[in-house]
């Protein structure tokens, strides 16, 4: 069957290369027959890479170690959906998820919009030329399908990813950053047929929202994973893997809101340009950064083979989109300008500027020990305070922008409508910042800041709503009327609930390290925490222990807790975090336990985490907020048919 | 490994008929172009989505000013540039606007 | 027609941004030296980010005399550093692993801050090992 998979590959990379070559020729000679055989080359090679898919999915539910990547990445004893996850366990692996979500989004994206001929004919060499990039990795380079003589019992699956998250957040990290192939894709596809209508952003606007949103879900996912599974405590460590996956998803977000503004005033649109490069440039490099060593980080790995490939692709798509642009620009000339620094057009300005200087400060600190070695001889490295810095310099900002856009009109707003708007949210604001400050939380600037704009904010919203349901009767029937808005402010809502949470649960945390002995106590921050007794415990592939602890507050038992260890036989130990979630804080204490070799004593780490639930909440209200902002409109669909049959006529 | 070849082999046959089908279903078209917007029909695109935006603007305005998000004043100021750009745009659209449509690409 | 300020407003914004991060970099100091075993001689009483393979371990990371363990330059043999350490152990710490902690070296060895150790995921990205195929 490893045969069949290699054979399928191939087919995959011969699609995807007629796919461009084909694709190109028809374009530019305009040969309807050859643009939509081009077409059909790409859904096949989805048919072809489907198929090499499911032989490797099936040689890991079967074990079969005959498959090197099998072997490397499973064992007999590891439990089915874990050995289905090691899919995207692996280097291999996960190229070939990635051709396959690629080759998947590319031929529903094409089958979708077939009739849009003109635009669709250049789409299709572009998706295709990413197809080839990554088709050729599997066919000759890393290919998933390496045989050998099949050992007694594979090597097992890292312990830390044998966690249920792990078996979603990576593919839907995947499915938002191949989704950046999308509108990419169609970008340039409108630049190379020389259009200058907005057609390919309607087409594409949907495509955009759901691969943000697929990476932004993949984020929180991968950060809650981090939070439960690494023992420290955190979710977010600024690591340069971590930084790959957050880079696009702030591109993407100032790409959706300028967007609007070309969309409403035919404006922005070589920066809408650049910005969908950028993404999807920033989409690859993260690829890279994961596979190379060329940056120090806890998941980067020993020298790989791709790390060169991975360079002159990203220099191949730079080169493109760059001289594409450039060639287009007196194609992208603006038909109007914008009227007033004081205007909602503006806002939107402002929050591109800072969510792409935000991007650049972090792309500046992921490279930063790449360039200090090119320059000065010497690696150095960038950490917390650094990154630290710019999210609260741009960040901050960022989030008083998003109570302020809502109220501000579009094209001009006088000061006199400005104040009669602002007074409320202003006056909540104020007085949140001083009650927390009476309460004592002004221990921490950046915090009490954050709170106090996200009273603004919050109140800015909720003033939204109650003046659009006075004008349109129900709240139903304004956001039927207004997705895309409406929608929007539910993220917002949610980016809110994720900045308190971050807020509070890392500048009000508290943490204990402390030495316990079975009937001793530990106290933190309210909490009185009792260690009881050590419990062994067993699963599918693993031994361990659980140390049991009482938790208590004001001397009443609220929970039990028992953090420890899990010890795979194959794989090694991994830590079990334990997790209370306090309903009256909405925050967590979170322990976790080493034993100490030769007694029952445990080295307990406790940490309280005040709203870090906020955070995970948030998560669902951005997904349903992005659904609402996604979902399909008759009444638009009517009228941009209609638009568009109108040209034609 | 032989039913691997063979698999393969009957794998390439399917996706190769797939890939050539537009040549198979018209070996000898009458009109093999893409068919692409031609000129005017770009122009009259570009004014088509001008007059959307237009009178997704005009609606935006009303919106904002029964929100009251637009003093009655801005309301007043603005109303009627926004109208007589949604006019226009609707008379270029009119068969034989001649002139009135670049002015209003340009606007 | 009014000149456009989307110009002004964007030459303004991208110099403050500059400002900021100028400010930042002078104020803060660029960056932690990231270095190696053989590299560490050279900064000795410095804070910096050491990163190797751990060759052997002893002690208890929890007790006062914490735990010991000596690194050499990463999958190398090269250059020696004994480490004290104390704090949490993460779960892949073992010999063989790449580490990477922050510390001081003094007298001949590397004192590491608090709790500052993490390990490098075992490599899932390694290159496969060339088989033969069947």
């Amino acid at each position: 069957m490893a045969e069949l998979g290699r054979a399928a590959l191939l087919l995959s990379l011969g699609l995807v290369a007629y796919a461009v070559l084909a694709g190109a020729h028809a374009a530019f000679h305009r040969r309807r027959r050859l643009a939509v055989s081009a077409q059909n080359a790409l859904l096949a090679a989805f048919a072809t890479t489907l198929l090499a898919a499911v032989i490797l999915w099936t040689a890991l539910a079967r074990r079969d170690f005959t498959f090197s990547y099998v072997a490397q990445h499973t064992s007999r004893r590891l439990p089915l959906g874990y050995a289905l996850s090691a899919f995207w366990g692996g280097q291999e692996g996960s190229l070939l998820l990635w051709l396959l979500i690629l080759t998947g989004y590319g031929a529903l994206a094409v089958f979708l919009n077939r009739r849009q001929r003109e635009l669709i004919a250049w789409v299709v060499p572009v998706l295709g030329g990413i197809g080839v990039f990554f088709a050729f990795m599997l066919c000759f380079i890393s290919s998933p399908f390496g045989t050998q003589a099949a050992p007694p019992d594979g090597a097992g699956m890292v312990p830390s990813l044998q966690n249920p998250y792990m078996l979603a957040h990576p593919p839907m990290l995947y499915l938002g950053y191949v989704g950046l192939s999308i509108p990419f894709a169609f970008a340039m596809g409108a630049l190379l047929s020389g259009r200058t209508d907005e057609r390919w952003i309607v087409m594409t606007r949907r495509w955009t929202l759901a691969a943000w949103t697929f990476l932004g879900a993949g984020q929180l996912l991968g950060a809650h994973w981090a939070y439960v599974e690494i023992g420290w405590g955190g979710y977010y460590a600024w690591d340069p893997v971590e930084n790959a996956a957050f880079m696009p998803w702030l591109a993407a977000t100032a790409f959706l809101h300028s967007v609007m503004i070309q969309e409403k005033r035919g404006m922005l649109k070589v920066w809408n340009m650049v910005l969908v490069s950028l993404a999807f440039w920033l989409s690859i490099l993260g690829t890279f950064l994961t596979r190379s060593n060329v940056v120090n980080s806890i998941h980067s790995f020993s020298q790989s083979p791709l790390g060169g490939w991975f360079l002159g692709f990203i220099a191949v798509i730079t080169i493109f989109s760059a001289v594409l642009i450039y060639a287009r620009l007196p194609l992208l000339r603006a038909r109007t300008q914008l009227e007033s620094l004081v205007s909602r057009e503006a806002t939107f300005l402002y929050n591109n500027l800072l969510l792409v200087a935000f991007c650049l400060t972090i792309l500046w600190g992921v490279m930063y020990p790449v360039l200090s070695q090119a320059v000065r001889g010497e690696t150095r490295s960038v950490s917390k305070p650094y990154y630290d810095f710019f999210l609260h310099s741009f960040g901050l900002p960022l989030l008083l922008l998003m109570g302020i856009g809502p109220l501000v009109a579009w094209r001009r707003a006088s000061l006199r409508s400005l104040g009669r708007m602002f007074v409320i949210p202003f006056a909540v604001a104020v007085v949140t910042g001083g009650v927390l400050l009476a309460l004592g939380y002004g221990s921490s600037a950046p915090g009490i800041l954050a709170y106090t704009f996200c009273a603004f904010v919050a109140t800015s919203i909720v003033l939204e709503f109650v003046r659009g349901r006075r004008a349109t009767g129900s709240v139903v029937r304004l956001v039927a009327r207004n997705r895309r808005r409406y929608g929007g402010y539910l993220v917002h809502v949610a980016v809110l609930l994720f900045a308190i949470g971050v807020a509070g649960s890392s500048a009000y945390q508290t943490i204990h390290e402390q030495t316990l002995a079975p009937g001793q106590s530990m106290r933190i921050a309210g909490y009185t925490l009792t260690y009881d007794r050590l419990d062994s415990v067993s699963g599918p592939n693993y031994t361990g222990f659980r140390a049991v602890l009482d938790v208590a507050r004001g001397g009443s038992h609220i929970a039990t807790v028992a953090p420890g260890e899990n010890l795979y036989p194959i794989e090694g130990p991994a830590n079990e975090a334990s997790v209370y979630h306090d309903p009256r804080t909405l925050g967590d204490v979170f322990t976790t336990a080493q034993t100490i070799k030769g007694s029952s004593n445990i080295d307990l780490k406790v940490l309280t985490k005040p709203l870090v639930n906020l955070i995970w909440a948030a998560g669902f209200i951005f997904v349903f907020g992005a659904l609402v902002a996604m979902w399909p409109d008759a009444v638009e669909q009517r009228r941009l048919a209609e638009r568009y049959a109108a040209a034609a006529a | 490994m032989t039913a691997a070849l063979v698999l393969g082999a009957i794998l390439a046959l399917f996706v190769v008929a797939f890939v050539a089908r537009p040549f198979l279903r018209e070996p000898a078209p009458s009109n093999d172009d893409l068919g692409a917007l031609s000129e005017g029909q770009r122009a009259r695109l570009e004014l088509v989505e001008e007059r959307d935006r237009a009178v997704a603007a005009l609606r935006e305005l009303e919106f904002d000013h029964r929100t009251g998000k637009v003093t009655d004043a801005d309301y007043r100021t603005q109303v009627g540039p926004l109208r007589a750009r949604v006019a226009a745009a609707l008379k270029a659209l009119q068969p034989g606007a001649g002139p009135g449509r670049e002015r209003i690409a340009r606007n | 027609m009014r000149r456009s300020p989307a110009r002004l407003v964007i030459a303004l914004s991208v110099a403050a941004a500059l400002a900021v991060f100028i400010l930042y970099t002078s104020i803060a100091g660029a960056g932690t030296p990231q270095v190696v075993p053989t590299q560490i001689h050279k900064y000795v009483g410095q804070s910096v980010t050491l990163v190797g393979t751990v060759l052997s371990t002893r002690g208890d990371a929890h007790s006062s005399a914490g735990m010991r363990f000596v690194l050499s330059d990463p999958n190398q043999k090269v250059g020696r550093v004994p480490v004290v350490y104390h704090g949490s152990v993460p779960d892949l710490y073992k010999a063989g692993r790449i580490v990477v902690l922050t510390g001081t070296m003094r007298s001949g060895q590397f004192l590491a801050n608090s709790g500052s150790l993490s390990t490098k995921c075992p490599s899932k990205y390694s290159p496969a090992k060339q088989s033969a195929k069947t």
